[in-house]
């Protein structure tokens, strides 16, 4: 019997908002984070819309390292650590029995800190390489991530960065789990992190995947996907202990499941067949049976291609059962937030579950599957049992979290 | 310890600056040859002279992988593709047996690729972004080694990649440890690859970590590290499993531990390490004094080689005089995301010929050193149990411990 | 114009070779690049660039994703160096 693992803290930095309250009210009020992009030019590209987190200021939450020697998306993490500890109810190094080496953080992400490859290329193509200081090295790994929200909270224990791309929130938060319950950490601090880039921008509007004006998940005429960027990091603990010190439960997080599509860099597997597979190994994971599910919080990036495959691989482990289960994608909303995305949805995941109340798929006006419910443009309430939080990326990386309902 | 699934190792695949199997690895080791030579692979006018690195040259993909086309898949994934190729063609991961089982991947990487990512920006910033190259985006992400070696070689269990800089490799076996024993998985590569390029060299450079003159693992004169390159891969079973399908057993993973230095200094650095090879000991159900030889992750690094002598000094006590110790990076250079894979590769030559190699150049340790057991002789040392260390410079620290297949070596 | 069209379509194979490893002596004059060559999405992403980028064509990419042949794109790229030719006099 495994060790049962709550969540007890959220925090996030997104394109509608930060902190627990003014997100979760904004995405059930349907709030739109998209807007001209700001922090390059896109002339030269076809479209022109990102979801930016825009005025973020890491001073307040970034105490113990000088915010000007960190990446972005380092900034982004720690925020969303901070506001997750706070949220939690607990302060690191004040509690006599706090120990640090039981404390651990995994993060995920798709690119890391590509701001800081960025500069080095500025500098490289203007032929001014002596200009690249230390500070490459310093900023630009990716686990650079999870060591400065480690350094800000003096967590001691284990350490790692899953950079599994769009599904790295899930990857980390699976890990996490893993790691409490083999009773190696008594706390973990997991989540996803990604900055807002020219280079992912280019990427997307390479492939030909970036919608001109709307992102319209599971819609007949939807065109693509918003690049965004944001934070969130969930704060997950041993249950008993979580109870033990009376703290708030939004969920358990019962298990997940992993796979590779094994089949191409960008596109997913033509029956859904890894996207199944994650699906199938988290529900068993859980213990729990599809019918079970009572939402689904979707990959939904808003491509042709992904929400169509998405509902084939749901489709398969639903069957029948598929029709009565909420599945909404936030993305119509804050874009896609690359590895902070599925640690985004995560959060939404464990307050559904905790209030019993789901956020819209917006935009929706021509669902293309006309049986399916998904939560079309306004916010739901219902009892949630189960969530599912689903994600798919590039190199064929899926997983599935499944979070319950903690009875008291 | 009871019924917990067992991990064992039942091959392995490495290219490397030294060779590009387990055997050559282990025999040049031994031999005492550095795999060290002047960097041809990218320019170096700029950045000074006599500049070394544990480059992988020739390098020649088709050899392992025939003549399917490589066109999309860069450096990093060609060389993690053909250490995989070999691994899987060592342990009888046929393509049969992959179409019917699963078997997935566990990769440690610090950048995957800089030099993609790197490139795919310069050449939208020149030629406009209707010119930047879909196929470099698609290696651009951090998992893109991974995913490509899933898709070429048919990989369909899990695929996970970990960065945790220098520690990633080890990190990533740990990683696929817990998988196994925790029955998500029966059948994993686990590893590290890494490629060396302008970029990466270029960013360690000018961090001051690199060694201009002696990257020498332990020795006093050390003034940092070689960059080198490479992938090196042991495939993981489960006991039974492996067993069953008459896989040879050449090793066992028998604990793993990791923890993290989050005040970045020296001593943090040295009570991580104590602590993560504390707990890997623990799970292997091992006292220091059963550990019959240390491969260590020392580079040439000045504080991260001292923290390292000084957790192993407070783990084992009065025995750490006595440890033998190994230092491949020495001869290896440091691989980053590689070298964890290196490491445990080279001692997989160790499990089963008893012979331990020296750490090159090793003329004098500074005053204090506590680890005696450290010299630059090749050595004979039956191992039935071996310590393996990493210690990254931005704190991760982790161990494992790796025992010779049930009855001895 | 013969000798335009056999070197374009020579230079195009030669760039579909590069981008998927065929050998160029065996892609027909007529080849399907989906149904025939086999080609996925993203190897055909990247030979449009590629194509643009060599004869310089400045074309958007909806342009690219109608093409399903070795003629099709031979005449669009010989459509398209005609628009940009001066006209001759």
């Amino acid at each position: 019997m495994d060790i049962r693992i709550a969540v007890t803290g959220l925090g996030w930095v997104t394109p509608i908002g930060a902190g627990r309250e003014e997100v979760w009210e904004g995405l059930l009020a349907g709030r739109s984070g998209f807007a001209p992009v700001e922090s390059f030019d896109t002339r030269l590209f076809n479209s022109h819309l990102g979801a930016e987190v825009r005025g973020f200021h890491p001073e307040p939450f970034t105490r113990r390292q000088d915010p000007a020697t960190l990446g972005r998306a380092s900034l982004l993490a720690i925020a969303a650590a901070r506001m997750a500890l706070e949220d939690a109810g607990i302060e690191p190094g004040e509690d006599p029995s706090w120990k640090p080496e039981r404390a651990g953080v995994a993060m995920g992400t798709t690119s890391g800190e590509p701001l800081e490859v960025e500069k080095l290329d500025d500098l490289l193509l203007a032929g001014e390489s002596e200009k690249v200081g230390a500070e490459f090295i310093s900023n630009y790994p990716c686990h650079q991530i999870a060591t400065h929200v480690a350094r800000e909270f003096g967590f001691a224990g284990v350490n790692v960065m899953i950079p599994a791309a769009c599904a790295a929130g899930n990857y980390a938060l699976g890990h996490a789990l893993d790691t409490l319950r083999s009773g190696r950490a008594d706390l973990m601090l997991a989540g996803g992190a990604d900055a807002f880039s020219r280079i992912t921008y280019t990427g997307f509007s390479r492939l030909g995947a970036i919608a001109p004006e709307r992102c319209q998940p599971f819609d007949r005429n939807r065109k693509g996907m918003i690049p965004g960027e944001g934070a969130a990091v969930l704060v997950l603990e041993p249950l008993e202990r979580a109870r033990a010190r009376g703290a708030r439960i939004y969920a358990e997080l019962a298990g997940y499941g992993l796979s590779c599509d094994a089949h191409h860099m960008t596109a997913a597997h033509p029956e859904g067949d890894g996207a199944a597979r994650a699906m199938e190994r988290a529900l068993a994971d859980a213990g729990a049976r599809p019918e079970e599910v009572s939402y689904i919080s979707a990959h939904g990036t808003g491509t042709p291609t992904n929400d169509r495959l998405e509902v084939l691989a749901v489709r398969r482990v639903f069957g029948e059962a598929l029709p009565r289960i909420p599945m909404s994608s936030i993305k119509s909303m804050i874009g896609h937030t690359m590895g902070a995305a599925s640690a985004i949805e995560a959060a939404v995941c464990a307050l559904a579950v905790a209030g019993d109340l789901v956020p819209p798929t917006m935009n929706l006006e021509e669902p293309e599957e006309a049986d399916l419910d998904f939560v079309p443009n306004t916010p739901r309430e219902l009892p949630v049992r189960i969530a599912m939080n689903n994600a798919y990326a590039f190199g064929g990386n899926n997983a599935s979290v499944i979070f319950r309902k903690v009875e008291n | 310890m009871s019924a917990r699934p067992t991990v064992v190792v039942t091959g392995a695949g490495v290219l490397s600056p030294l060779g590009d199997s387990p055997e050559a690895l282990h025999a040049a080791l031994a031999e005492g040859r550095s795999g060290l030579k002047p960097i041809e692979l990218f320019p170096v006018d700029g950045l000074g002279d006599g500049l070394k690195a544990g480059e992988i040259r020739p390098f020649e993909p088709r050899d392992y992988l025939g003549e399917r086309n490589l066109r999309p898949i860069d450096r990093t994934s060609r060389l993690l593709l053909s250490a995989a190729q070999r691994a899987l063609d060592e342990s009888g991961w046929t393509p049969e047996l992959r179409a019917g089982r699963e078997i997935g991947l566990v990769l440690g990487t610090t950048f995957c690729s800089v030099k993609t990512i790197s490139e795919f920006d310069r050449r939208n910033l020149q030629l406009g972004p209707s010119y930047a190259s879909p196929f470099d985006f698609a290696n651009s992400v951090i998992n893109a080694a991974a995913g490509q070696a899933a898709i070429w070689h048919g990989l369909r269990g899990l695929n996970s990649t970990i960065s945790a800089g220098e520690a990633s490799g080890l990190l990533a076996i740990s990683y696929a440890a817990q998988q196994i024993r925790s029955g998500r998985a029966s059948a994993l590569l686990a590893g590290g690859a890494e490629e060396i390029c302008y970029e990466s060299f270029l960013g360690h450079q000018r961090a001051g970590r690199l060694g201009a003159s002696a990257p020498v693992p332990f020795d006093a004169r050390r003034d940092g590290f070689a960059l080198a390159e490479g992938a090196g891969l042991l495939v993981l079973e489960e006991g039974g499993e492996a067993r069953a399908r008459g896989a040879q057993v050449l090793a066992e993973v028998l604990g793993h531990g990791s923890a993290f230095d989050p005040d970045g200094t020296p001593e943090g650095a040295a009570r991580a390490l104590a602590r993560a090879v504390r707990i890997a000991l623990e799970d292997a159900g091992t006292g220091p004094e059963e550990i019959d030889a240390l491969s260590a992750a020392a580079n040439g690094s000045v504080t991260g080689d001292r923290a390292e002598a000084a957790a192993i000094a407070e783990v084992f006590g009065g025995r750490a005089g006595e440890l033998p110790v190994t230092a491949v990076k020495s001869m290896l250079g440091e691989a980053l995301g590689a070298s964890g894979g290196f490491q445990a590769v080279a001692l997989l030559g160790t499990l089963n010929t008893g012979i331990l190699p020296g750490i090159l150049g090793l003329e004098r340790t500074e005053e204090g050193f506590p680890l005696t057991g450290a010299s630059a002789a090749t050595r004979q040392v039956a191992v039935r149990r071996a310590l393996l260390t990493a210690l990254g410079t931005d704190g991760h620290a982790c161990a494992v411990v790796l025992g010779a297949a049930a009855g001895g070596s | 114009m013969s000798q335009d069209t056999a070197e374009i379509r020579d230079r195009i194979k030669q760039i579909i070779a590069n981008v998927s490893g065929l050998d160029p002596k065996r892609i027909g004059d007529e080849a399907r690049l989906r149904d025939e060559l086999k080609l996925d999405s993203l190897s055909l992403l990247e030979i449009g660039v590629d194509v643009d980028l060599a004869y310089k064509l400045e074309l958007p990419d909806e342009r690219y994703k109608e093409i399903d042949s070795i003629p099709d794109m031979v005449s669009l790229v010989q459509g398209r160096l005609s628009e940009m030719r001066p006209q001759a006099v």
